[in-house]
């Protein structure tokens, strides 16, 4: 299992980006996302990435922290860019095209989420309306992750303390499935304790934190500026191309 | 398993958002109790947690989906939870991507859900150590369809796709067998120590 470093890592620091309301920058940087994933010219996408990367720059998280998350998108869109510059109805302005945009848009998760703590994040989603049975299944969810990763590398450890060694064989496979039973159990037998202790405090099924939001001219402002640039960019594509 | 933005094409994307909000609306609000939330979502994370383990094929490695081990032990919530796990892994680890959330959650849910279905037929039949036939059956069912309407939303997109797909199919073939393997023996498991966890266990029933 590879150890991820949380995203919210440098949501303590300042910037522009970092004092936005969370409502209004998630919507405002979606919005970046969804126009430059529409972008069908590669000279525009560019332009979309350089937005990408100017926010981060603004947002002050560091471009090596950005770099370790983008690992796997990398991984994906490598071999996907060979293949597709090879293909004959391709080549590498599509490949290129895809490349960018896979790029952009994960560049801009950082700003977007990097900013806050995933709890206000949460928060935000919620003030959003996104129905209260998800937000709440992605909090427990968030919650528990980082709970139930500790407590697999622990069982691991204790697996390879007694000889065991990932092969590839079915015996791995087997034990693995067994391994994530005993995960199963232990998960629900601790969620149990925590449920009742959660009802026993006043749990209702209903979302209570203390972050509370206040949306400025500012806020307003930045969002309108941002979602400008994102129809522009759309615009210049579909009008001039 | 999950592809991330940028590639495929907004009819696409789209009606993958359209799948996933109507399928998910119906079976949070019709489906599941408010009081079944927190169980589903330790769940969630648990599913999370084991699809971040690698098994070594030779020199490389694959990480498992596990889609068919939500469909059975959370029968039609896999589908929420599926994309509860997907929000996650593009918020906070950019696996996939933001606006491929939708069709992702369709490429793995639906196959979650066919897995659910497979292992029902548990019930009807008499065989020594059907769990684990069950279970690895409908662990590998999952990652086949999922491969299948990977395939299909590629070869949808656009031509120039076209030889993307052999690479995923190959690709992805071993984790067919893989998941077959690793669920056919977490059924085993589960019926032995915590039997109640898979969906279809029937208690009064001689095994």
């Amino acid at each position: 299992m590879k150890h991820h470093p949380e995203i919210d890592k440098y949501a303590g620091l300042s910037s522009p980006i970092h004092n936005w309301d969370p409502r209004a920058k998630l919507i405002a940087i979606l919005s970046l996302i969804i126009a430059i994933v529409l972008i069908p010219d590669l000279e525009i996408a560019l332009v979309g990435l350089a937005i990408a990367l100017t926010l981060a720059l603004i947002s002050r998280i560091p471009f090596s922290f950005m770099l370790k998350h983008m690992m796997w998108v990398i991984m994906f869109i490598a071999p996907l860019f060979v293949i597709v510059s090879l293909t004959p109805s391709g080549g590498i302005e599509h490949a290129s095209l895809i490349a960018v945009k896979a790029l952009a848009a994960v560049i801009l998760i950082f700003p977007m989420i990097g900013t806050m703590r995933f709890d206000t994040t949460v928060k935000a989603l919620e003030r959003l309306k996104i129905p209260s049975k998800l937000v709440q299944m992605i909090m427990f969810a968030y919650r528990y992750i980082f709970v139930f990763s500790g407590e697999f590398q622990r069982m691991f450890t204790s697996l390879t303390s007694r000889g065991f060694r990932k092969r590839t064989n079915i015996y791995t496979l087997s034990t693995t499935g067994k391994l994530i039973g005993m995960l199963f159990v232990r998960s629900l037998d601790r969620s149990e304790r925590v449920f009742s202790a959660m009802v026993s405090r006043g749990y209702d099924g209903n979302l209570k934190t203390l972050v509370e939001f206040e949306m400025h001219t500012a806020d307003v402002l930045k969002a309108a500026i941002l979602i400008a640039i994102a129809v522009a960019l759309d615009l210049i594509c579909f009008t001039v191309v | 398993m999950h592809i991330s933005d940028g590639v495929l094409s907004p009819q696409v994307w789209v009606s993958g958002y359209v799948i996933t909000g109507a399928l998910a609306t119906y079976i949070l609000t019709k489906k599941t109790d408010i009081s079944e939330i927190p169980k589903l979502s330790v769940i969630t994370a648990a599913v999370f947690v084991a699809s971040l383990i690698h098994i070594p094929i030779g020199p490389t490695s694959v990480h498992l989906v596990l889609s068919g081990l939500a469909g059975i032990t959370l029968g039609l919530a896999a589908f929420p939870a599926i994309l509860v796990a997907l929000i996650l892994q593009a918020f906070l680890f950019q696996h996939g991507g933001i606006t491929t959330i939708g069709i992702n959650t369709v490429n793995m849910g639906l196959p979650a859900l066919a897995a659910y279905g497979v292992f029902l037929a548990v019930t009807r039949t008499n065989i020594k150590g059907k769990y684990t036939i069950f279970g690895g059956l409908a662990g590998g069912i999952a990652i086949a369809l999922g491969i299948a309407l990977l395939s299909l939303c590629l070869l949808s997109t656009g031509e120039y796709l076209e030889y993307v797909v052999p690479y995923v199919v190959v690709a992805h073939l071993p984790v067919v067998a893989i998941e077959a393997i690793v669920v056919g023996a977490f059924a085993g498991f589960m019926l032995r120590v915590r039997p109640q966890l898979l969906k279809g266990y029937k208690p009064r029933e001689v095994v």
